[in-house]
């Protein structure tokens, strides 16, 4: 006998997908987005805390493989990070604090060296193209650099640096959160799958499951595609000899968390220190720029689709619409967090959209609240 | 000082788990495992578990009451069987991943201890040792399902 109709499950998926939950999806993603706006102090923690979640859980999971209880395996595991973090701290902080000075030097020798290699770029574009100098770009971009550097530079560094300091307790709440995470984050599955009603349950309980899956797969893929970054940068960058190639291909592999702009900003950093530190060899500043370009192609063609994938399932269009939405909306940790959460929001909205296009689990429901409704009045029957 | 070496009381949930025969073979930290995995859910006589042709997601074990297995919306003309405390249900849609065969119904107000096929296969991959003596349980309750469906002359062991 075939199975009737309404209780197919493949024909409630197929609406799931439509173009209601695809509008549901950006509506709701642009609106959290909004709020999140309003809350970048826990935003930013938050993120931290879910990306330290999905490293150090594939611990936990051996600890409780080990057969160590998921609360110890949690405690033993977030104690160890935070123990090695706060040791690793310590040599950081004192080599901050003593090279403070020299730092300050090089962070004005970088800007300097940018602004020569822009005065430089404009003068040999005017010589190349009449038109350019005719419309006076070399100085109009000048007297913007002067003006920006004068009074705009000053006003945002320091809204910027106090913006940091508030922010800065706020991070502490990152390794809070993560052990949390790591610790109750099965009961709070199952906290969820036990409150709602028994029709809806076990799609509840898939999209739970999707949720979590979906999530760990971006961040868990982000944080080797960082890896991925970071070893070929570094590695190409001692090739050439440039110095601080670790710390270069950190930071830009960090800066590609931002879609778009990160990566921009990565290579005008690479470009930047190589120009400074070897000024009379462009040819160094070429391939530096040809290393950046080969591993931002590497990347988007070989890492991402073998790390971050086709993790979030989402159409490139709306991903490229969600990246844009995500800045307009909530600048830098917008762009961030738009394309998980879009993600995330496209599986809760699916499901919920699969029971809503599904007459036979809202009858079961509603078949159901009448025998408990029967049941509680059973004794009040005039 | 003794106490610490005295072997711990059973809580009243873990020795409820325990009379079932799915967890019966299991310890008491394979227990603590499972439970940890469990969803508790009550149903009134009556109310339908799931659906025939429904994608499955869990299995069921029925911690009190009992549960009718039937054709779609038959109740009384396609009943398959009527099970018992102690048996689990549902476990097919979890084994070959196809829709559910049968309605499931609450024969009388039930309790139900569910497990998802999510946890399931991650119960495979963490605890090994604790999802083989599951599925060793599952598979001895589907032998007798089939011993006690086949006529009386074929009931002889394989």
């Amino acid at each position: 006998m075939n199975p009737p109709q309404y209780a197919d499950a493949g024909a409630s998926r197929s609406l799931s997908s439509g173009p209601l939950v695809w509008a549901t999806t950006i509506f709701c993603t642009t609106l959290l987005l909004a709020l999140l706006k309003q809350a970048l102090w826990l935003v930013v923690p938050l993120l931290l805390a879910i990306v330290l979640y999905y490293a150090l859980f594939p611990a936990v999971r051996r600890l409780t493989l080990a057969g160590v209880a998921r609360e110890t395996a949690a405690a033993i595991v977030a104690g160890g990070f935070f123990i090695a973090a706060a040791v690793a701290m310590v040599p950081a902080v004192s080599w901050l604090a003593g090279n403070a000075v020299s730092g300050e030097e090089a962070f004005f020798r970088y800007v300097d060296t940018g602004q020569r290699l822009i005065d430089r770029t404009l003068a040999l574009l005017e010589s190349q193209f009449g038109f350019l100098e005719r419309i006076g770009l070399h100085a109009a971009i000048g007297r913007k650099i002067a003006e920006y550097g004068g009074t705009h530079l000053q006003e945002h560094l320091t809204a910027a640096l106090l913006g940091a300091a508030a922010w800065l307790p706020s991070l502490l709440l990152a390794p809070f959160l993560a052990f949390f995470f790591l610790r109750d984050g099965r009961r709070f599955r199952n906290f969820l799958g036990d409150a709602v009603p028994n029709a809806y349950f076990e799609r509840t309980v898939y999209m739970i499951e999707r949720v979590d899956t979906t999530a760990r797969a971006y961040f868990q893929g982000l944080l080797k595609l960082t890896l991925f970054d970071t070893a070929c940068l570094a590695a190409g960058l001692v090739a050439l000899g440039i110095p601080g190639a670790l710390t270069l291909g950190v930071m830009t592999a960090v800066l590609a968390w931002v879609p778009l702009v990160g990566a921009i900003i990565g290579g005008a950093i690479v470009v930047l220190v190589t120009a400074t530190d070897f000024p009379a060899q462009p040819s160094i500043v070429y391939a530096a720029l040809a290393l950046f370009v080969v591993v931002r192609i590497l990347d988007d063609f070989v890492f991402t689709p073998l790390t971050v994938g086709r993790s979030l399932r989402l159409h490139p269009l709306p991903t490229v619409l969600m990246i844009f939405v995500g800045g307009a909306v909530a600048g830098i940790p917008g762009l961030i967090v738009a394309l998980p959460l879009a993600g995330v929001i496209m599986v809760v909205a699916g499901t919920i959209g699969g029971i809503i296009n599904d007459p036979r689990l809202r009858a079961r429901h509603a078949f159901a609240r009448t025998l408990r409704a029967r049941r509680i009045t059973a004794d009040l029957q005039p | 000082m003794l106490a610490l070496f005295q072997a711990r009381k059973e809580s009243p949930r873990l020795a409820t788990l325990r009379k079932l025969a799915l967890f019966a073979p299991l310890s008491r930290l394979e227990l603590r495992v499972v439970d940890g995995l469990l969803h508790e859910r009550r149903y009134l006589k009556g109310e339908i578990i799931f659906d025939e042709g429904e994608e499955g997601q869990a299995l069921y074990v029925i911690i009190s009451g009992r549960v009718l297995i039937c054709r779609q919306g038959e109740p009384e003309t396609g009943r398959i069987s009527e099970i018992d405390a102690g048996v689990a249900f549902g476990e097919l849609a979890l084994l070959d991943n196809a829709p559910r065969s049968a309605q499931a119904r609450a024969a009388e107000d039930c309790v139900l201890a569910s497990l998802s096929r999510v946890d399931f296969e991650s119960l495979l991959d963490s605890h090994a040792v604790t999802a083989s003596k599951i599925s060793l349980q599952l598979a001895r309750q589907l032998g007798q399902q089939l011993r006690l469906r086949a006529p009386t002359a074929d009931r002889k062991p394989l």
